[in-house]
């Protein structure tokens, strides 16, 4: 088949890893980042080539772009507030409402207040391609699990791909290694923007830091690199 | 003047068929969504890309500006013809109908020209529109050739190109093997332009996949941009700092970024 050599591999835009006339009668599942072209499956975006057992193909890819889909967990931005939403900032193509009934135990009587510039830990309830997305502070049973404001800490932004690195399970090295050894707080959004809190400043610089190296290093090298941060760390203290 | 020596050697030392020098860099530019610097010889082109993001107001963007150094006004012929070509070309390869009510910008600046800007200018809108992940159908390359002294000479450069033979400018999708661009000044025999045609799609042809292996490099080693290290950095994490702006040249980053 052509495609195993593609698989786990980095694809680039044009690239055909499958040909559809050469196999008979299967049923193929198609994600992100692929399309298809009467009997052969393009690439349209650069990244990496995954196979999900028996039949799922898709390209994961890291930018700096978002594209909101829902279920997301992200980190956004308010920007405005109108009467019935907020307008919020989550590095897509459109800005997003977050309606201000979203809220656990929300009526009208206590909306919640957010100054412009306040950053939001909110979940994407609706994605259309085309209309501005929607969010909420709410899981889908309608308790408030952690979503909502976020206070002090330090909010940076860094590629998709980092934010689905830190993110996965088991724990990424990098977060894991720290946890052992200072207390910290990190939200992760999907959308690209990592927040970090913990009790002293330097902590917080050396958490941040950290992270946004660590995109490009292996699980090894992100070790070798919290060592020697929190041995630094210890000097200073 | 002669062109191409007895010896079948041009102004440069090049052989009639041969490219000049690929350089390519993604990420240059910090603040874009995608960007890429693309060197072909001495001809030098950064191109950045913002998008998809809302639509807004017309007066301070045209989707694609080329311009040199010397700042001439916007309405020059020679620019809003280079802009027009290129946001034709670019149109065939993005899949607009994905991202329906936004816009996506592309900046392209020249930076050094020596023959071939409109090639380099689409070579480097390509990978930055890869870098920044929009989804395309495939890579858009260009390449450019003319015919001087009875020889098709692939890659024209400056003196080349202004010594007055034809200049036969094609973009192809290198996979989908479909033309994009085709352009050319001056005149040609028929038989003579197939010849000169062909000559530039397969240099299209080989800069496909020399820009394949700069992006599958560059995703390896997932550089998407300066990070500035806030506050007063510990003295461990100066270290790392040059694992960032790599010059790509496609042979030897592999060993730069190994090397601790």
């Amino acid at each position: 088949m052509s495609d195993n050599q593609f698989v786990d591999q980095l694809v680039v835009p044009g690239d055909v890893v499958l040909d559809l006339s050469s196999m008979a009668n299967q049923t193929i599942k198609l994600g992100g980042g692929l399309r298809q072209e009467s009997d052969a499956i393009s690439v349209t975006k650069a990244g990496k080539l995954r196979l999900s057992k028996p039949n799922k193909y898709w390209v994961e890819s890291s930018q700096k772009r978002y594209v909101p889909s829902v279920e997301d967990s992200v980190l956004g931005i308010v920007v405005d507030s109108r009467s019935d939403n907020f307008i919020v900032d989550i590095k897509g193509p459109a800005v997003a409402f977050l309606p201000v009934l979203a809220f656990e135990g929300g009526t009208r009587r206590n909306i919640p207040k957010f100054e412009v510039g306040a950053l939001l830990y909110v979940r994407v309830v609706k994605a259309n391609p085309g209309m501005n997305p929607e969010l909420s502070c709410t899981d889908a049973s309608g308790k408030a699990a952690e979503f909502g404001p976020l206070k002090d800490g330090y909010m940076f932004e860094c590629s998709t791909g980092l934010s689905r690195m830190l993110l996965r399970s088991p724990p990424c090295p990098i977060l894991e290694a720290f946890g052992k050894k200072i207390s910290f707080e990190v939200a992760v959004g999907l959308n690209g923007r990592v927040w970090v809190n913990a009790a002293s400043p330097s902590t917080v610089i050396i958490v941040a830091n950290a992270i946004m190296r660590s995109e490009s290093l292996s699980v090894a090298q992100q070790k070798i690199m919290v060592e020697k941060l929190l041995q630094n760390l210890n000097i200073s203290t | 003047m002669e062109f191409v020596n007895p010896e079948g050697l041009r102004l440069d030392g090049r052989r009639p068929t041969e490219l000049r020098q690929i350089r390519a860099e993604l990420g240059a530019v910090a603040k874009a969504d995608g960007s890429a610097v693309f060197e072909m010889g001495n001809t030098k082109v950064i191109a950045a890309v913002y998008g998809p993001r809302e639509v807004r107001f017309e007066y301070s963007m045209a989707n694609f500006s080329t311009g040199d150094r010397m700042r001439r006004p916007k309405g020059d012929r020679r620019s809003t013809e280079i802009s027009l070509v290129l946001r034709q070309t670019m149109e065939a390869c993005i899949m607009t109908h994905l991202m329906p009510r936004s816009q996506i910008d592309i900046f392209v600046q020249v930076l050094q020209a020596d023959g071939g800007t409109r090639s380099a200018c689409i070579n480097a809108a390509s990978l930055a529109l890869a870098d920044a992940g929009i989804p395309m159908r495939d890579l858009v390359t260009s390449c450019s050739a003319g015919y001087l002294n009875s020889t098709p000479l692939l890659d024209l450069n400056y003196v080349e190109d202004s010594a007055g033979g034809a200049d036969v400018t094609v973009g192809i999708f290198p996979k989908l093997d479909k033309v994009t661009l085709l352009q050319m000044d001056a005149k040609l025999p028929l038989d003579i332009f197939e010849n000169v045609m062909q000559l530039a799609t397969e240099g299209c042809k080989a800069i496909a996949t020399e820009l394949r292996e700069v992006s599958n490099l560059m995703k390896e080693i997932n550089i998407v941009g300066e990070h500035k290290a806030i506050g007063i950095s510990a003295r461990g994490i100066k270290s790392y700092a040059r694992w960032f702006r790599l010059q790509l040249c496609p042979d030897c980053c592999y060993t730069q970024f190994l090397s601790p």
